[in-house]
């Protein structure tokens, strides 16, 4: 094995023997729940108590985790380039524009908002299970940042 | 001629498809524009900030899969 293929922790120090497939196994295990807890949400009913608590203990779960045990963050950057940024507050601000119209005019079909729009997607089980998996990870993203 | 509906959505994915333009030109070595990842993390610095994205990442989950 080579020196470069054994496993360290982020301050490079290494993982005792056998770590990283601890870490591995950990990974896919949480991946399995999940995955699971996902497709279980997305077979709710919209607008029922049981659609509300399946969003909500994700976001207890994290708070909780960003609060208390929080993980090693990305550090965040000292400053950022204004042009750069300028460029993201054009389309967020053309984003939030365009949806605030829609919502203005009380998203009629000839102008629907994002909403009506990506709502139909949803429907298919495998999709909004999906879309649930991946917001709980921006979730986890937005914790270790 | 394009109906009102279809000019709606075309300017919804264009929004979002600059979004997705950026985030790649933002992972280009030497980019002066910052990653999604970089300005979320930026505005989370302050106590306030994180606590702001954080319900704002909850709302999103309410919004399209509890309503």
């Amino acid at each position: 094995m080579a020196t470069d293929d054994v496993p360290r922790r982020r301050d490079g120090r290494r993982l005792p023997l056998g770590a990283g497939r601890g870490i591995r196994v950990r990974t896919a295990a949480i991946g399995i729940v999940l995955a699971g807890y996902a497709w279980a949400a997305g077979s709710t009913t919209p607008l029922t108590a049981t659609a509300l608590v399946f969003v909500l203990i994700p976001g207890v779960v994290l708070a909780v985790i960003a609060c208390w045990w929080p993980p090693e963050r990305i550090p965040a950057p000292d400053k950022l380039d204004i042009i750069g940024v300028s460029y993201w507050a054009i389309c967020v601000a053309a984003l939030f524009e365009w949806e605030a119209s829609a919502y203005k005019d009380n998203s009629l079909p000839w102008h629907p908002s994002l909403t009506d729009l990506i709502n139909p997607l949803l429907e298919p089980h495998i999709i909004k299970s999906t879309a649930f998996l991946v917001w709980m990870l921006v979730g986890w993203a937005l914790v270790r940042r | 001629m394009m109906s009102t509906r279809v000019l709606t959505i075309v300017v919804f994915g264009v929004v979002i498809a600059a979004m997705f333009a950026l985030e790649f030109l933002a992972r280009r070595p030497g980019s002066r524009i910052p990653t999604v990842g970089q300005w979320l993390g930026y505005l989370m610095r302050p106590r306030i900030g994180r606590v702001l994205i954080f319900l704002g990442w909850w709302w999103l989950g309410w919004h399209y899969f509890a309503r």
